[in-house]
């Protein structure tokens, strides 16, 4: 037992337990964020005596006579300031960091007033951030200390909604105050806790399943196992072949593999029923990696299939063997590039109960409440399923399948309560899909002048345990492999192989990240081949508009790869002149899904009985700041203000389906419906008419983002409705060896948001940096991932570089005021332009990623 | 004595912890005697024998400039960057059952401190953990976990200095 002061009100902990679960559970302050009780992350940050402290670690006991701070115990003063210098400087996206990194500043600012950058970034840098490269959150910490300075907080630097402008993000107040819920923040009468056992083995056959000693157990609520699920057992994404639970006689596929379910009244009870639960296994020899899985006599990853081949792609146009066979200078070389762990700051959460329909609600952390609705309605066997989207913590892709959403629904169905299924931070590494580890064999061929005549691919990839997004994956690898250049020939073939790995699937860049990393390094041998520079041989090569993709496509006056060159053209020449190592590489991205798979967006404009026009679309925002770019398109295609407009969470049963926060897609193809839903209100907005007039009416808006399959019989298929395209280049300091400054200029059409935009722009260079340079993902023998959260090799605050992001606006695309979506482009370039300035700097050339041999290597 | 550091600093560590109150027969072949030659090699003045006997460092004062490092007998004065608050007081590479029997508050290299670290920054080395302060997040898991509270939070919030 102990007494402390928590936010100035003296407190007892009864019982022995970790702050951070006695600041949450018993005092109900949910700014402390649980993002992965080993010290880690940063989010449940609090202010023990003014030091920053991680709540996870001390035990209550340990804090006698303590003074706690948390964000809900900031002064008014305190709070206006945070809120408005962090909304100023865009430094919040998913926001889930963002309570722990106020208490950073509020540390450093109590006992230095006026610190420099140095001082700022070292405050911050035992807190992760995913989203924002942290530049933006420096930024902040430097206004709110010129403010308490000052003394005065000054106006907002734009106030105008309109398109282009700089507003801050809609959700700031909540997610730098801490009041905004994730689903991990609700807590309900009567709810129960539950959780998977997982299988003990990556390949195995469950013989049997003996569930009695847990259920035994005091405090048990239920033990369930696939033979309680009413519906469907396998789901999935696309492929229906993940297992909600392995049943007895079935194959285990990955050590994720849930067998049973168990929900209890706490979650200690909940850990020793987990144990209570006897799984019986015949053993299996595992497949670990591709050449296993591609062996004539592999063992099978699933009984269902005949092969462990879960896709093969095969892209062509013109001749490629032939233009290379006659090219004068020709270059082939072999790639690969790591798993990558998404590493997101809030693990999957879900709470499920019956609601006043007798429907099962889900609330959910996930990139689509529409998906999350079929996946759930198929494995319960009933349409009486409803999902709503709490705040979403971050998803970068890895947030598309089910993780915690269908067990929960699953328990909460079973028990008729309220169940929370929250992924311990092992079981988030575990669990959820990853980027895929490609290998890649590419051949390149140019002509005298550095022109690429032809290009000729094989890549295969590991997808791991179940299909998850690996098809696409594949297909974007495949499809985007070109690069944006110019050229007729090219011929790529893909496999991707299930194993008794982790599974990978969506991760921002979608394959392209890996196949860019081949085409970019090999354009750069061919540069230095020919005699020219990088940037030149990709001037060259560029893509301009109504020039023909290699995939066939025309593309439109939207086109900026040059625009984009030509950006970064000064500090390049400023670079090779001043002899610093300076690498370069470029990207395209589409905007949209594409290749002819149906990609409708939906908006719905309700007037309500607050005489407010509500935004309800079904597109999830998962920190990237859709609501903010949607209003900002509605006071652009009307005449409301700000003020008369209220972004509500994505659900399906108000929101229209819209797809999935996938493919850089929401900004283009929801901003389109949104428009198309603002035409229709403003024919009965008319003059005289006000909005409180219109209670009550619906407004609809749909946009179908129509493309041509792969392979469509005509001769120039539109496989995507737009592209996005960046130039990134890397300086580094030759003295340090470490990167100086990555200058990355991105073609967007329309900037809706240009701070929001320049927000994305960090967070992926910064997000790529750790992939070209130290992020890992070990898997052991036992096809188990080794490292834990901190020791992924993230980057921190301390070790960022200048980024200079410049967004270059270009007109041309005829749907959603010309706005291309930038979440995922932002991370393709980097790594290869990284790869290329260590070349520059040490003449080394490296083929695989992370790199070896900088500054930034781990060593152990 | 007032001296300009540069940022972000960096300052001598005294690797004990000085449980065995550094009576002459305690028998730690690694501890810290008290012997003052770091005192009298510091020009700052930013070292001083403590009262149980063991040179302790104050951090606002020194500047790294190493000369401490260079005369300590028993090598176990090293420098260390001062944002990482959370270091392994000990530097005895006895094994456990040895180091154990000759202080209280040894680090015996039982390893929960490396199981621990979310970073993999703490390992043990020869029978004493050691911390990679490049990777470590200073979360302090490690000292709230350690059974020999070898590890301190030298801003003293997880432990006391003993």
């Amino acid at each position: 037992m102990a007494t402390f002061s928590v936010n100035g009100k003296v407190v007892t902990a009864g019982r022995n337990q970790k702050l951070l679960r006695f600041l949450r559970d018993e005092l109900e302050l949910y700014s402390v964020k649980d993002g992965c009780s080993e010290g880690a992350c940063g989010a449940c940050t609090v202010l023990i005596d003014g030091e920053v402290c991680k709540a996870c670690v001390p035990d209550t006991d340990s804090l006698e006579g303590r003074h706690i701070i948390t964000v809900e115990g900031l002064s008014d003063w305190e709070e206006k300031v945070f809120t408005y210098a962090y909304g100023e400087a865009g430094a919040v996206q998913c926001g889930f960091c963002i309570p722990g990194m106020v208490l950073c500043t509020k540390a450093l600012l109590d006992k230095n007033p006026d610190p420099n950058e140095e001082e700022i970034r070292y405050a911050l840098r035992n807190n992760y951030c995913r989203c924002t490269g942290y530049i933006k959150i420096i930024a902040a910490v430097k206004l709110a200390a010129k403010i308490m300075r000052e003394g005065v907080i000054p106006e907002d630097s734009e106030t105008d909604w309109k398109l282009g402008s700089r507003v801050h993000r809609l959700d700031v107040d909540e997610k730098v105050l801490g009041t905004g819920k994730y689903p991990d923040d609700f807590v309900m009468e009567g709810m129960c806790y539950g959780s998977a056992v997982r299988s003990k083995y990556p390949r195995a056959r469950v013989r049997s399943i003996d569930t009695s000693a847990a259920r035994a157990l005091p405090g048990v609520v239920a033990v369930v196992t696939a033979e309680d699920i009413p519906g469907e057992n396998k789901i999935g994404h696309l492929k229906h072949d993940q297992y909600t639970l392995i049943p007895v006689g079935g194959l285990v596929h990955y050590l994720g593999d849930a067998v049973a379910l168990v929900a209890a009244e706490d979650r200690e009870t909940l850990e020793k029923a987990k144990k209570l639960v006897k799984v019986d296994y015949e053993v299996l020899p595992a497949v670990h990696n591709i050449q296993e899985a591609a062996a004539p006599d592999a063992p099978l990853v699933f009984d269902e299939e005949t092969s462990n081949v879960q896709a093969y792609k095969h892209v062509h146009r013109g001749d490629a063997e032939g233009a290379i066979r006659k090219a004068p200078h020709v270059i082939s070389h072999h790639f690969e590039t790591p798993w990558t762990e998404h590493a997101f700051l809030e693990p999957e959460c879900a709470v499920a109960f019956i609601d006043e329909d007798g429907d099962v609600m889900i609330r959910s952390t996930d990139q689509s409440s529409h998906t999350t609705l079929h996946e759930c309605s198929l494995m319960l066997g009933t349409k009486k399923v409803k999902v709503e989207n709490a705040l979403v913590g971050g998803g970068f892709g890895g947030k598309e399948d089910m993780s915690v959403q269908h067990h929960a629904a699953l328990l909460a169905y079973v028990t008729r309560r309220p169940v929370k299924v929250k992924l311990s931070r092992a079981e988030s590494l575990l669990v959820h899909p990853k980027r895929h580890h490609f290998v890649m064999d590419f051949t390149m061929g140019c002509d005298n002048d550095g022109k690429i005549l032809g290009v000729k691919a094989k890549v295969a990839s590991d997808t791991g345990a179940f299909a998850s997004l690996g098809g696409p994956v594949l297909e974007r690898a495949c499809t985007h492999a070109a690069g944006p250049y110019a050229y007729e020939n090219f011929e790529i073939e893909g496999t991707a192989y299930y194993t008794n790995n982790p599974p990978a699937g969506a991760f921002r860049g979608f394959g392209v990240t890996q196949t860019c990393f081949a085409t970019e390094t090999l354009l750069n041998m061919m540069a230095d081949e020919i005699g020219i520079t990088p940037w030149e041989i990709r001037y060259r090569n560029a893509i301009r508009p109504w020039g023909v993709l290699p995939n066939g496509q025309i593309v439109d006056d939207s086109t900026g790869l040059v625009e984009t060159l030509e950006a970064v053209k000064e500090d390049y020449e400023a670079a090779l002149a001043a002899g610093k190592p300076v690498g370069i590489a470029c990207a395209m991205k589409n905007a949209g899904v594409g290749v002819g798979i149906p990609d409708t967006g939906r908006v719905k404009l309700i007037i309500e009985d607050d005489e407010k026009l509500h935004i309800y679309t079904g597109a999830s925002c998962i920190g990237q700041g859709l609501g903010t770019v949607l209003v900002q398109m509605v006071v652009t295609c009307t005449n409301l203000k700000r003020e008369d407009i209220v972004y509500e969470r994505s659900n399906t049963w108000i929101a229209p389906d819209s797809g999935d926060t996938s493919g850089s897609r929401q900004t283009l193809v929801t901003g389109e419906a949104c428009c198309r839903a603002c035409e229709k209100l403003m024919e009965d907005l008319k003059e005289g008419v006000a909005l409180r007039d219109l209670t009550g009416r619906e407004y609809y808006g749909e946009y179908l983002a129509k493309t041509d399959p792969l392979g469509a019989n005509v001769p120039n298929p539109v496989s995507h409705v737009a592209y996005g395209y960046a130039t990134q280049m890397c300086v580094l300091d030759p003295k340090t060896g470490k990167i100086d400054t990555i200058v990355a200029a991105h073609d967007v059409g329309k900037a809706v948001n240009p701070l929001s935009c320049e927000g994305q722009i960090e967070g992926g260079v910064v997000m790529s940096m750790g992939y070209a340079l130290r992020e890992r993902y070990p898997i052991d023998e036992n096809c188990r991932p080794i490292d834990k959260y901190g020791s992924l090799g993230l980057f921190r605050a301390h070790e960022v570089p200048k980024i200079k992001a410049i967004v270059v606006d270009k007109p041309g695309l005829k749907v959603a005021h010309g706005a291309i979506g930038i979440g995922e482009i932002t991370s393709i370039p980097t790594a290869p332009a990284i790869t290329d300035a260590y070349f520059r700097l040490d003449g080394v050339r490296r083929y695989s990623l992370p790199i070896s041999g900088t500054p930034y290597e781990r060593k152990d | 004595m007032a001296v300009k550091k540069k940022f972000p600093y960096r300052a001598a560590f005294v690797g004990c912890n000085g449980g065995c109150r550094v009576t002459a027969d305690s028998g730690c072949e690694y501890g810290c005697t008290g012997c003052g030659a770091c005192v009298q090699a510091c020009p700052f003045g930013a070292i001083s024998i403590n009262e149980i006997g063991v040179a302790q460092v104050k951090e606002e004062t020194c500047i790294a400039c190493g000369k401490c490092t260079r005369v300590c007998p028993k090598q176990l004065i090293r420098i260390h960057d001062c944002a990482n608050y959370i270091v392994v007081a000990c530097s005895n590479q006895e094994k456990g059952a040895a180091a154990r029997k000759v202080c209280e508050v040894s680090c015996i290299g039982c390893g929960i401190c490396e199981k621990t670290c979310t970073a993999g920054a703490i390992k043990v080395k020869d029978h004493c953990a050691v911390i990679d302060e490049s990777i470590c997040l200073s979360c302090g898991m490690c000292a709230v976990k350690c059974p020999r509270h070898a590890i301190l939070d030298l801003r003293g919030i997880y432990t006391k200095r003993y």
